[in-house]
């Protein structure tokens, strides 16, 4: 029996086991009346209304948070649509149309171009090093016969805070003159490797990297973890008796037992690398200059800031065409993997 | 610190379906949860709503931008104050931390119509074009010297200043009297004398000046006075920013502010100015890792540094430029760039509280009012009673600050931009000035970036 057949199968007995499942009343009278020929039919009528009135409860259940969604997020992003066809300056209550002007100054635009570098940067490499890093806490943690229950509180800890306050927690420790990351190089005596970490062009964008990845790490190692957790022992085992070599064992059977957790966290560490703001927000300021603005700082500086609201509406719609089909690239990359696996 | 009303769900109560006696204790038992975490949350609220006050007492709020640590308590004190002594109004105060987006609290106000009675008005001309904020009558516009005060295009005056119109004499370099004293420095007389100074203390072995850029804004605090002069010589044909509108001037008129701005900032600037915190300036000062510092709170820093470290001799002095001249911008009384206080037309549709404002505001520009406000440390409005008001001399240094009010080779100029989205370029601008003092751009790139920004925004209206 594959791994997935087992997982069908285990399902399948739960829910057999709950007995008040949704499948329960369709299946109990396919077993029980099949000497009768319409005793089959009569019931799955019956079973069927139950279940379109249950359906209806359910819908009734997510219907008023539907609803906010529609109105909070749904049909403000379609305005967003509208708006980034204005030159509206957000305060106002009248603007014009100005057709695809704001789209052709977005695209000639060296700020917008060097935010789009700074979000690919920080999308796809924050998604790389938090996937390799987690993974490999995520195989230690496995490993641990003891305390492994405190270890992954530990790692898990910094995703427990949100994204603005540890972010403040860094702005003061990489503070160039008062920052405890610098007092303590200088007391060490390497006062040349004292950097103005958020203030060097250079470097800060590697910092904010540095940042995210600390920030966002916790979530990744958990989902690695409870997938190691589920591999088959039995195919484990089976490799060990053939002689595998731990290396071998990782590749050839952990490995591709861990496609799923890969696509998704691949796909949630992009989605999120996409939608960093709060770092750059509280730490740089976009700064120095323009250098670490992201695409999502910049649609807030020039739509809130700058009073630019059809402007920024215009890029906002640059990046959920950007995030839309990124994402749908790499799932559709990771998914042929899975398959293959 | 204000907060907002916690305010209790139902949900925990519509989540209980009383079906029988088991339900009916739930639903009981959901329903004293939900009492007791409304009442929990209420508590945990400092300050209350508009139902805290005594009935009879109108509530209003009053938004403004926290700064120093003088300006923060002035207006508690002024605020405290009216509250004691008022019968119908209570003002709560609704402040904006520093590092907050002002654009961004205001404009969130308004998306979601919850707009203070009063605020601390930025950005002036896009709200009063936009309709968002309510003339300010003449028993408040009357307490006050006519020339700080402006009417709108439609005889309107929307806003009034919160501390004296003294421009932008407040942008100063402030510095340690003893270092000055001990190595027989001079304030400079002209800009040569500034460089001259500035090369003898690093001549010292210290560093001469601390500026700050984490903000954005505080980098005005160096370019403006360098700019002055140049913003100075278009004071009288209309003003500078309303002349590169015209295409009589353009940015490439600022290369020689620009070039300074760039000198002084590879040369004598304290390293780590990029991610430094305005309030950061006056530790360094006081600290000793840097010997003057850029400031633009005028008496307000001396009062801070004086907080800081009662024992530290604080002076201060404005750049002066080639001739000597102090060259000084006047103060907007209109137009995007006038500040100060304006009622909100939200607050005006509801006559308890627009006449709520006005009390608080008539009282703002009394004499009582300017002399409290001067004995907090700051200098008082310039009200019509001006004569009447106790100056607060007693700040180390002061005499400084008075002392260049009386300069004679103090030059007043204007330049208030004419277009309504100039906020939008000003943040721009200083942006691309941070970028070219830190080498990213080169200073011909500056302004052509600058340039090209100006245009698309005065196009744009």
């Amino acid at each position: 029996m594959s791994d997935q057949e087992g997982q069908t199968a285990a399902v399948a007995t739960a829910v057999r086991l709950a007995g008040d499942g949704p499948l329960k009343p369709l299946e109990e009278p396919r077993g029980t009346g099949g000497d009768r020929p319409d005793a089959d039919i009569a019931p799955v009528r019956v079973v069927s209304r139950r279940f379109r009135r249950q359906r209806w409860g359910m819908f009734m259940f997510i219907l008023p948070a539907l609803v906010v969604y529609l109105v909070m997020v749904v049909l403000p992003s379609l305005q967003s649509l509208q708006l980034s066809l204005t030159d509206w300056d957000g305060v106002n209550s009248s603007y014009d149309y100005i057709g695809l002007r704001n789209y052709e100054e977005i695209l000639g635009s060296g700020r917008f171009w060097n935010a789009v570098r700074n979000t690919l940067l920080l999308g796809l490499g924050s998604a790389v090093i938090i996937n390799v890093i987690s993974l490999v806490v995520a195989l230690l943690l496995d490993k641990l016969n003891r305390g492994q229950g405190f270890f992954r509180t530990v790692v898990y800890l910094p995703a427990l805070v949100s994204g603005f306050i540890a972010a403040t927690i860094w702005k003061y420790m990489l503070n160039f003159n008062f920052g405890s990351v610098n007092t303590l190089l200088r007391d060490l005596g390497l006062g040349d490797v004292a950097q103005d970490w958020l203030g060097d062009s250079d470097l800060v964008v590697g910092v904010l990297l540095f940042i995210v990845c600390f920030t966002l790490g916790g979530n990744t190692t958990l989902i690695y973890l409870a997938n190691l957790q589920s591999v088959p022992q039995e195919l484990v085992e089976a490799a060990r008796i053939d002689g595998a070599s731990n290396a071998k064992v990782f590749r050839y059977v952990t490995w591709p037992m861990l496609a799923g957790a890969v696509t998704v966290n691949m796909t949630l560490a992009v989605i999120a690398g996409w939608t960093i703001f709060d770092q750059v927000m509280v730490l740089t300021s976009g700064g120095p200059g323009f250098v670490s603005e992201t695409m999502a700082f910049f649609i807030y500086k020039v739509g809130f800031g700058e009073y630019r609201a059809g402007y920024g509406s215009a890029a906002a719609i640059v990046l959920f065409i950007v995030v839309i089909v990124s994402t749908v690239l790499a799932n559709r990359y990771m998914r042929k993997r899975e398959i293959q696996a | 610190m204000t907060y907002a009303m916690a305010r209790p769900s139902s949900r925990g109560v519509g989540a209980a379906k009383p079906t029988g006696r088991g339900a009916r204790r739930k639903a009981g038992i959901a329903l004293a949860m939900t009492a007791v975490a409304a009442l929990a949350l209420t508590g945990c609220s400092t300050t209350a709503g508009a139902d805290t006050g005594p009935a009879d007492k109108t509530t209003i709020r009053f938004t403004y931008a926290t700064g120093d640590e003088t300006w923060n308590s002035v207006v508690e004190g002024v605020v405290d104050a009216f509250n004691e002594q008022s019968d119908t109004a209570t003002v709560q105060l609704d402040p904006l931390p520093a590092g907050s987006d002002y654009a961004t609290a205001v404009k969130t106000m308004d998306a979601t119509g919850n707009w203070p009675a009063l605020i601390d008005m930025r950005d002036t001309l896009t709200y009063i074009n936009a309709g968002k904020l309510a003339p300010i009558p003449e028993s408040v516009t009357s307490l006050l010297d006519k020339n700080v005060y402006g009417e709108s295009s439609d005889g309107n005056v929307y806003v009034v200043p919160t501390t004296a119109l003294n421009g932008e004499i407040g942008i100063n370099i402030v510095y340690d009297k003893a270092y000055f004293t001990k190595h027989k420095l001079e304030v400079p007389e002209t800009y040569d004398d500034f460089i001259d100074l500035m090369d003898e203390i690093k001549s010292n072995g210290d560093v001469p000046l601390a500026t700050a850029a984490g903000e954005v804004w505080p980098s005005d605090q160096l370019w403006k006075p360098l700019a002055a002069p140049v913003f100075a010589e278009w004071g009288d044909e209309g003003g500078f920013w309303n002349a590169v509108q015209a295409g009589e001037a353009s940015i490439d008129d600022l290369r020689k502010p620009l070039e300074e701005l760039k000198r002084i900032t590879d040369t004598y600037v304290l390293d780590g100015w990029q991610s430094t915190a305005d309030a950061q300036t006056t530790t360094l000062l006081v600290n000793g890792q840097a010997v003057m510092a850029t400031s633009s709170a005028g008496l307000g820093r001396l009062l801070d540094i004086n907080k800081v470290d009662p024992d530290f001799e604080a002076g201060l002095f404005i750049i002066p430029d080639e001739d000597g001249n102090i060259d000084v911008l006047k103060n907007a009384v209109n137009g995007d760039t006038a500040t100060g206080i304006a009622i909100s037309s939200q607050a005006a549709e509801d006559k308890k509280e627009y006449q709520a404002a006005v009390d608080f505001l008539e009282f703002y520009f009394s004499v009582d009012t300017a002399n409290l406000i001067e004995k907090l440390g700051m200098i008082a409005p310039n009200i019509a009673d001006s004569d009447k008001v106790k100056r607060n001399t007693s700040i180390p240094g002061a005499d400084d600050f008075f002392g260049l009010l009386e300069n004679p080779n103090l030059n007043w100029y204007s330049n208030e931009p004419k277009l309504a989205t100039f906020s939008s370029f000003n943040t721009f601008f200083r942006q691309t000035r941070i970028e070219m003092q830190d080498g990213q751009t080169t200073i011909d790139q500056a302004i052509e970036k600058a340039q090209a920004e100006f245009e698309k925004i005065a196009a744009a209206g």
